[in-house]
């Protein structure tokens, strides 16, 4: 009886595992199943390479949404990279107890804000910072960045403060006993041997960033256009669907699938450097 | 020695980027265009209307920023001096200026009696065999008491000797989907007629014009709700369009803009990039 009780919730648990991987099994059958085909209809170099998208007249180049995805993504971790891994050092190294206390539950505060506030927040204080200092409309590559920068913090933070926390404190030790100052000690011993567990949490940040949407198509322009400058508006790949997904039909519908395709074949990318470099540490 | 150069490095890309950002300020005399996304209702029949979209070539500026959202569009132009875009009449309040077009101004009065230019129809849609119910829904939004309703909301009727309506203490559920221009004034009919008919569930399912039309050839709801006309595609699926309102479409510049008028020929070549400043069209 008992043992046949075991038995049942084994495969209770199984099916529980097992749907977490049904789901995105489904998920990658129903994009490529829809998007190939409209991919192919379009022509593949077309699609990926063409500069001009308007669906109206039936040109679906998304090269721009491509270039405009890599180019927000590369600002936020310009923006996010350098602050929050010092800030993570300083958490784990630095930070006196009483200010830890307030710093580590609101970096835990900052990852669980909505989306859509942080954009909102963008559109109506950022965006007017932006305006009056670089002229033009204040929403586009430089904006998003920022914002974009803000919001993988936590992600970056977090992971690398648990990966310097994780370095043997010998280390620490030893390069004092050698002469060396804290600093010293922290930045030229700790911080390289937590070097692969940053890394991991960079790459978790920029999976964000490239799939944050409703924060960045309420400031980016997106306009569908090749970005001339810095300030210049801007269209990401998940913009593109989320602006034209509510009255597209046909081709059109197929083709913003196909371009959720080209951002999951990018997500799929990162995610397998994520868990090389996984390996990599282990 | 190696932070140190890290640190130089990292200082010398901050600088390079601002001065590049310096580059790309621009004067607040530029007119900043701001349209709504491929497909969307709204934007179709503004293009149509002024002469932008030209045999179903839609010519609006590339570098023009694309919103989704009617509320985006607002506070855009509400923060920003140089910009011009459109919204629905019945979506317009004193946040922003609407200019006259060729001399008239946009309101009700003028829509209706066809001064007003840049106008469209909303519009309901159902398959044949339709349920008594949604039937009577339908009678009632074509009412004397469905129009009113209509009136009030800021949009413009479409027949002002309707007769008036009964209830018809009919029960049942209809379901309508579509346009989120429509939904708005859609959601008040439906609490109107609720009032008068306890036993009827109205339900309005806001998903975009072609979603709706879509789900109405599939069965998934009764009626269909869409700003703009009907393609052959989706009249050739049995779809019998009916006209329920009008709708103006208000040219809106920030508060502080001394533009009060506006040639339809202006606004179209602002719109297709031919006019760039604001002092052109003074």
């Amino acid at each position: 009886m008992k043992r046949q009780k075991e038995n049942i919730m084994k495969y209770v648990f199984l099916i529980c595992a097992c749907m977490s991987i049904l789901f995105v099994a489904l998920i990658c059958i129903f994009l490529f199943a829809n998007g190939l085909p409209a991919m192919a209809e379009i022509g593949f170099a077309d699609f990926l390479l063409g500069k001009n998208w308007k669906p109206l007249q039936n040109q679906f180049g998304i090269f721009p949404m491509i270039i405009g995805s890599i180019y927000v993504t590369a600002g936020a971790i310009i923006v996010g990279v350098p602050i929050g891994i010092l800030t993570a050092i300083f958490m784990s190294r630095f930070c006196p107890k009483k200010l830890y206390k307030i710093i580590k539950p609101a970096v835990g505060l900052l990852a669980g804000i909505p989306s859509i506030v942080y954009g909102f927040f963008a559109l109506v204080v950022m965006v007017p910072i932006a305006q009056d200092l670089f002229g033009g409309s204040g929403k586009g590559i430089l904006t998003a960045s920022v914002l974009l920068g803000l919001m993988i913090l936590p992600t970056i933070i977090e992971v690398s403060e648990s990966a310097l926390n994780a370095v043997p404190e010998s280390y620490y030790e030893g390069s004092l006993a050698l002469g060396a100052t804290h600093e010293r000690s922290v930045f030229k011993a700790m911080l390289p041997a937590a070097k692969s567990g940053m890394l991991a949490g960079i790459i978790l940040g920029i999976g964000r960033a490239i799939g944050e949407t409703m924060a960045v198509v309420m400031i980016a322009g997106n306009s569908a256009i090749m970005p001339e400058s810095i300030t210049s508006g801007v269209r990401t790949l998940t913009s593109n669907i989320v602006l034209e997904m509510a009255y597209a039909s046909g081709l059109h519908e197929e083709a913003l699938i196909a371009t959720a395709c080209v951002l999951f074949v990018f997500i799929l990318l990162i995610n397998l450097c994520f868990s090389m470099l996984k390996k990599k540490e282990a | 020695m190696k932070l140190k150069k890290l640190l130089v490095a990292g200082l010398a890309g901050v600088m390079m980027l601002a001065t590049m950002t310096g580059c790309g300020g621009n004067s607040s005399d530029e007119i900043h265009v701001v349209s709504r996304e491929d497909g969307s209702g709204t934007r179709g029949a503004f293009t149509e209307l002024l002469g932008i979209a030209v045999d179903d070539v839609d010519n609006t500026v590339s570098t023009a920023e694309i919103t989704q959202s009617t509320s985006v569009m607002m506070t855009t132009i509400a923060g920003n001096e140089s910009a011009i875009g459109y919204v629905s009449l019945g979506s317009l309040n004193d946040e922003v200026k609407a200019v006259q077009v060729d001399g008239v101004a946009p309101s009700v009065d003028t829509v209706k009696d066809g001064s007003y230019k840049v106008s469209r129809p909303f519009i309901i849609a159902h398959k044949d065999g339709l349920s008594d119910v949604a039937q009577d829904y339908i009678n009632y939004i074509l009412s004397a008491e469905g129009q009113a309703i209509i009136g009030e909301e800021g949009y413009i009727t479409i027949d002002d000797a309707a007769p008036s309506y009964t209830a018809s203490g009919m029960s049942g559920r209809v379901t309508l989907a579509g346009s989120t221009s429509v939904a708005p004034v859609m959601e008040k009919l439906a609490d109107a007629y609720m009032a008068l008919n306890p036993d009827v569930t109205v339900e309005i399912q806001q998903s975009g014009s072609s979603a709706g039309i879509e789900s109405a050839i599939q069965g998934a709801c009764d009626i269909a709700m869409s700003s703009r006309e009907l393609k052959e595609e989706e009249t050739a699926e049995g779809l019998d369009p009916i006209v329920m309102a009008m709708d103006g479409i208000a040219v809106i510049v920030n508060k502080n803009n001394d533009v009060e008028n506006l040639t339809s020929e202006q606004i179209m070549k602002i719109y297709t990039g031919e006019i760039t400043s604001w002092s052109e069209v003074e």
